[in-house]
């Protein structure tokens, strides 16, 4: 079980490695085929590591493994340690799984681009990364993979680096994410402090021990990181700027894996957060928050790849939301579904731009349904996945996260209820929104047709993953069906046990709801859309919704503004009269009092005799007070 | 019997200030040798007082240690007179300055 | 009676001591400051009688006045006219300023010794007959102390050396 977790661990690590070293002396294709070759071995590992574990008896299924003690201070000691349990085998299989489809997907998509191996090396430092994160055995080791995957976000979002949108886009996302790094690393101070380990183990046997305060402290750093991570209000604004880096990398990192780290922290630490239960149903409420702001501003962009943004930051809301209030099986198994979804969604998208040669906006789309007809299907089938309708594998897993808020119940279970459903009708409309604009009615003006590939909508590489990924949208839901089996949630259970748990009746009363709901903002979408006009009419809303809810220009007053103005004041107070001054003014000075020290030295004897007689003069006196 | 030992010392210090004076005041190089001397002499008194102060008989040796010690300085310091002389340089120890920084 | 007298003895030295020395300090004439010098010399050598000290005090006749005293006044007179030494003292504020140090120094010395006067030196020691004399010194001379003798000699070799070399380079110049 163990060899598997390894084998997952450092396959991509080797394949990064291999690109990097090898550099110019292999061919583009061939870095391409090492990124996907060890990508996929990674997925044969995580499938070796889950097949054992599932053998094994139910609650024995945890293996913790060391390859060496990394740190020891004291008393205090961390090693380099992997953890192989049910939910960090289904991590292991998406990430690896979903992330080799993707990889494989690049070949095609960014053949012919002239960094190509710079890209793959990248994307193999990406999946170890987060492959990292996911199959850490203690915090630090988690904090570690957390960082990789930033910096891999960073360089990847950056990949077109001559374009300055992207390289502010990247700082952005690197600057957001350091604030979660921060308050994770403090959280992570905290639990050495009062715990003495960082072990997953060792923690929580001594969760029940702390004090409260400690405890909300330690649950509050965490969820700062994963709300930094997972782009929730209020460290979101990273997220759509991040569509600046190419598509598939929109698919993998900001879609399918990296951004569900934070509702992977949720669940994995979750004996801290039952401790601190405020702190836990903070994060669900900072969920629906941001599944229904998102969901709004995703009505009004004009961007493909940015509506499918809003779109993935309102599902992890819906995680969010379901791991606050401790139904973990769930957000796990919408966090699987989405995966499937979502970058199938972008992927599908990234053949509509290739086909019109870089094109993203979708008034300058439409009609597309004959030109391309399997990219077609596979959206629709992502769409109605998304939307969650039945039997597309986002019905089963989003109803089951909202009908947990149900089964909470008190004024908090309610609304959060009630927003939650909110939210399905407006992903309802947004989507279809979308589905309607880029396939259907009349091409908006005569377009350059796709360049160079002869063969149709586009190559194998790219879709071949785009249809498996809508096979796995269209049954991946069926491992979690209310009433009749739950073998998803029970594997996930294992690990992190659910909190609540709904009725049958609550499930199918959800889902009624969820689903009608959803048609209805499908209908609301295909009107408007037929009708010629945009979903959001009132132009006052429009222009809220426009410049997202104006959080950019709220940080911007509050953080940057300021930031530089300090800076610039120090810089022209501190930095240069007193530093580069100094810097002249110590060369000057020395001279002074070299030149005044010559003149000490007269070359008179009888000046040199009179020092020699008040020297003594003075040392008589020192001598005789000392004694 | 007879003056203490302090007495000695007292007269001691007196030469002693003296020859120092003479070494910061005067200018002939052969008067501050001079005044070398009187201070050499100084201590030798002092170190003297205190030997039969104390009934032993270190001081005595010191004594005349720096005596022999004198007397080397004084040949030398003549030698270097004579030179000075010899050069027609001007027997002033202001002029002979060109030690300076 | 005996008191009186070696008071009497005590006072003419340390007079002719302090008086001959001012007068080095003071003389313009060089020659007349080396004879002031052999005076003092000569006092101290009376003071060094009273304190028990009779070999260094004739050693102190027959070397220092006898041999350094008359190199010296071998030099001033072959020197001449040159040797003449006015007064010209340099700036004042040197000349404040070597008073005030040479002032510090004696004042420090004397409140030294009246701090210790009551105490420490009351009482010299009781001494033999023999103290002071050659055969005390020259045995400490090879025993206790042999090293200092050895290295004074050396210092004599050396100042020896010296003169010659010094001597010397006057011969080749005047070649």
């Amino acid at each position: 079980m163990e060899a598997g977790g390894w084998i997952c661990l450092l396959a991509p690590l080797t394949g990064a490695l291999a690109i990097t070293l090898a550099g110019g002396r292999i061919s583009r294709r061939t870095a391409g085929w090492v990124s996907t070759l060890t990508t996929f071995v990674a997925f044969g590992g995580a499938l070796t590591a889950f097949v054992a574990a599932w053998g094994r008896d139910a609650h024995d299924r945890q293996e913790l493994s060391t390859a060496y003690t990394w740190l020891a201070a004291g008393d205090f000691e961390v090693g380099f340690q992997i953890l192989v349990d049910p939910l960090s085998t289904v991590m292991m299989l998406v990430v690896s799984g979903v992330g080799g489809l993707i990889v494989w997907y690049s070949m095609g998509y960014m053949a012919g681009d002239d960094e190509e191996r710079r890209y793959f090396a990248y994307m193999s430092l990406f999946v170890f990364s987060m492959l990292m994160l996911v199959e850490a055995g203690n915090f630090l080791l988690l904090l570690v993979g957390w960082g990789l995957v930033g910096l891999a976000s960073y360089l990847l979002i950056g990949f077109w680096h001559k374009r300055p949108e992207a390289v502010a886009a990247a700082k952005k996302a690197f600057v957001m994410n350091a604030i979660g790094d921060a308050t994770f690393a403090l959280a992570a101070v905290l639990l050495i402090w009062e715990t003495g380990t960082l072990e997953y183990l060792g923690v929580f046997e001594q969760v029940d021990g702390l004090s409260s305060t400690t405890v909300n402290l330690v649950a509050l750093g965490l969820l700062g990181g994963a709300v930094a991570k997972s782009a929730q209000i209020p460290l979101h604004t990273w997220l759509p700027d991040a569509m600046e880096g190419p598509t598939p990398v929109s698919a993998l990192i900001h879609a399918a894996t990296m951004v569900t780290a934070g509702v992977y922290l949720l669940v994995r630490a979750h004996p801290i957060f039952e401790a601190a239960v405020d702190v836990q149903h903070l994060a669900a409420i900072l969920g629906v928050i941001t599944l229904l702001a998102a969901g709004l501003i995703a009505l009004v962009q004009w961007d493909i790849k940015r509506v499918i943004a809003y779109s993935t930051m309102s599902q992890i809301g819906y995680m969010f939301m379901a791991a606050g209030v401790g139904a973990y099986g769930y957000a796990i198994f919408h966090l699987m579904t989405h995966a499937f979804f979502k970058a199938l969604l972008f992927l599908a998208a990234g053949v509509v731009i290739h086909h019109l040669a870089d094109e993203q906006d979708i008034r300058r789309m439409g009609g597309l349904k004959d030109a391309l007809p399997r990219t077609h299907l596979a959206f629709l089938v992502g769409t109605l996945a998304l939307v969650g309708i039945p039997p597309f594998a986002g019905f089963w897993s989003k109803d089951a996260a909202i009908s947990s808020t149900l089964a909470l119940g008190g004024a908090l279970g309610w609304t959060l209820y009630v927003g939650a459903l909110a939210g399905v009708l407006l992903t309802g409309a947004y989507s279809f929104r979308l589905y309607y604009a880029v396939f259907h009615g009349t091409p908006a003006e005569a377009r350059p047709e796709a360049h160079g590939h002869g063969h149709g909508e586009g190559p194998t590489s790219m879709l071949a993953p785009v249809g498996i990924l809508a096979m796995l949208s269209v049954v991946g839901g069926l491992v979690s069906i209310p009433g009749v089996w739950h073998p998803f949630t029970h594997w996930v259970g294992e690990s992190a046990e659910a909190v609540v748990e709904p009725t049958t009746a609550q499930d199918y009363l959800t889902s009624a709801l969820a689903v009608a709901l959803g048609l209805v903002g499908l209908f609301l979408a295909r009107r408007a859309f037929q009708a010629d006009r945009q979903l959001v009419t009132s132009p006052a809303a429009w222009q809220v919704l426009e410049h997202k809810l104006y959080f950019d220009e709220l940080y911007d007053a509050l953080f940057y503004r300021p930031a530089v103005a300090l800076s610039n004041a120090l810089r022209r107070n501190v930095e240069e009269p007193i530093v580069e001054r100094s810097l002249e003014e110590i060369g000057s000075g020395t001279i002074e009092v070299g030149g005044g020290v010559g003149r000490l030295q007269s070359g008179l004897l009888r000046s040199y005799a009179l020092a020699i007689a008040f020297a003594v003069a003075v040392l008589v006196v020192v001598f005789v007070a000392v004694r | 019997m007879g003056p203490g030992v302090g007495w000695y010392l007292i007269v001691a210090a007196i030469l002693f200030g003296t020859g120092a004076l003479g070494v910061m005041l005067r200018r002939s190089p052969l008067i501050v040798l001079l005044s070398l001397e009187i201070m050499l002499n100084a201590g030798s008194l002092t170190l003297i007082a205190f030997s039969r102060q104390q009934g032993n008989l270190d001081g005595q040796v010191f004594a005349l240690a720096a005596m022999a010690v004198a007397a080397a300085e004084v040949a030398i310091g003549l030698g270097l007179i004579v030179a000075m002389a010899r050069k027609d340089m001007p027997l002033d120890v202001d002029q002979a300055s060109t030690l300076r920084g | 009676m005996g008191e009186f007298l070696v008071w009497v003895v005590w006072f003419l030295a340390a007079g002719g001591c302090l008086t001959s020395g001012v007068a080095v300090v003071s003389l313009t004439n060089p020659f007349y400051s080396a004879l002031a010098l052999i005076a003092n010399l000569a006092s101290l050598a009376v003071l060094y009688l009273l304190l028990a000290a009779e070999f260094l005090a004739a050693a102190q006749v027959l070397v220092y006045a006898g041999a350094v005293m008359v190199m010296f006044l071998f030099v001033v007179a072959y020197l001449g006219g040159k040797a003449d030494a006015p007064w010209a003292g340099g700036p004042p504020l040197l000349r404040t300023a070597a008073v005030v140090a040479a002032a510090a120094l004696l004042v420090e010395v004397v409140v030294v010794l009246g701090l210790a006067w009551g105490d420490d030196l009351s009482e010299p020691a009781e001494v033999t007959d023999g103290f002071g004399g050659p055969a005390a010194i020259g045995e400490l001379f090879l025993t206790d102390h042999l090293l200092a003798f050895e290295i004074t000699s050396i210092v004599l070799l050396v100042a020896a050396i010296g003169g010659v070399v010094l001597g010397t380079s006057r011969e080749r110049e005047a070649e």
